[in-house]
């Protein structure tokens, strides 16, 4: 999967509309971003790596970048 | 010789909490989210002096009225809100209801799978002969486990009880469970004060957690993100397995009732197994999650409202806390 591909399926996972995300857009200071995010994060993540986030990893998340390399970079194709 | 389901009969408390009694009680937090992911847009609670017991008397209340009371001869009731310690609440449903004294009663103590598990209960305690009649009850009152600040879990649990009666049935309609355990999520959802490990704290720590969730450990924790993973990644295979079991193939089942955790989990849920929409009950709109009493009152919903007919085989799952799992196929 390439990253932008990546990144316009999370913006429909966390239902975001105000803005348009990329690479650097701060997740956790967005308005939509709740707990329900976390899961829709797992989800999103599980349905298309079969990797398993925990929470504590995702709690430690701030940019979209950031979930990049959490999920790893390698696991993208750019 | 088997076992059967005979009869539903379930007890919702008279005090409801709205979406918009919520919204009104936290600013910030928005009611259309909850009813459109989490399904919730009301949930039953217990009053103050009304309680699991109580609930439990009620729902078995009803559904003796159908069925003569001195031919039950069990009683289980799962909950893990019981009135005392000691002595066990089952003892004392037993005298409430008026059953006979020569019956064996006893509570067990399990969450989300507790139903599946007093259903493996009582077909056991049929097929061997010990009993004919188990009335099998589920009664829980998270409420009273969940600080009033606690916004997220007020909005997801609700209050409820269910009476199933199982009975004797020359042929067999409660197929083969099975069952699991992995007591490394005790962490991940539990009520850490109040028991012989810790006692209840007088003045205890409160502290907000990073969603804005008033927490004590005097109260119900639940991490959220965690229950999801290990649903995702435990609760696919079960299934598997309970077909496999049972030698019956996914299309032999007519419908799918899952533990009713929330509307967003058990979506993702079937989009992951492939489980057609049609096939799988996901309501909890006027109950919330009810813990032991969702799959019950699916299924007396899903018989009443025809959304299922004689004959047809249902695949029954509970999952939650302990962890504990549990599953099997039935037959209306």
């Amino acid at each position: 999967m390439k990253k932008q591909e990546f990144i316009e399926g999370l913006q429909e996972a966390l239902e975001i509309e105000k803005i348009k995300l990329d690479e650097n857009t701060n997740l956790i200071e967005l308005d939509e971003y709740d707990s329900l995010s976390v899961m829709a994060i797992i989800a999103f993540v599980d349905n298309n790596f079969s990797k398993k986030l925990t929470g504590i990893e995702l709690a430690s998340i701030t940019t979209v970048q950031s979930l990049l390399k959490l999920i790893g970079l390698e696991n993208f194709s750019d | 010789m088997g076992s059967i389901i005979k009869t539903i009969n379930y007890f919702l408390p008279k005090n409801t909490i709205s979406n918009t009694d919520l919204e009104k009680q936290f600013s910030d937090w928005d009611s259309s989210k909850i009813e459109n992911k989490v399904g919730i847009q009301q949930r039953h609670v217990v009053g103050e002096n009304e309680t699991a017991l109580d609930m439990a008397y009620e729902a078995c209340d009803e559904l003796l009225k159908d069925f003569n009371k001195e031919d039950i001869d069990f009683l289980l009731l799962c909950t893990q809100s019981p009135d005392y310690f000691l002595p066990t609440s089952a003892c004392i449903l037993q005298h409430k209801l008026g059953l006979k004294t020569n019956i064996g009663a006893f509570d067990f103590n399990l969450g989300c799978s507790g139903f599946i598990y007093g259903l493996a209960v009582a077909k056991s305690l049929i097929c061997s002969g010990i009993s004919k009649n188990v009335l099998l009850v589920t009664s829980e009152t998270y409420s009273k486990h969940i600080h009033q600040g606690d916004k997220a879990n007020i909005s997801i649990f609700g209050d409820a009880a269910a009476a199933t009666l199982i009975s004797v049935s020359d042929t067999d309609k409660i197929f083969k469970f099975v069952l699991g355990t992995d007591g490394r999520g005790k962490d991940n959802l539990i009520v850490c004060n109040g028991g012989m490990r810790n006692k209840t704290e007088q003045k205890p720590i409160e502290w907000t957690d990073e969603a804005g969730n008033l927490r004590s450990n005097n109260y119900l924790f639940m991490n959220g993100p965690e229950i999801f993973n290990f649903t995702i990644e435990n609760i696919p295979p079960v299934f598997d397995q309970i077909l496999e079991k049972n030698h019956v193939l996914f299309d032999e089942i007519d419908y799918v009732i899952f533990h009713q955790a929330n509307k967003y989990m058990l979506d993702y849920l079937r989009k992951k197994m492939n489980i057609p929409k049609e096939k799988f009950y996901n309501d909890i709109l006027l109950t919330g999650n009810t813990v032991s009493s969702t799959i019950p009152i699916a299924l007396k919903n899903c018989i009443d409202n025809r959304i299922v007919k004689e004959g047809d085989k249902l695949l029954l799952l509970g999952f939650g806390v302990g962890y504990s799992w549990g599953g099997t196929i039935i037959e209306i």
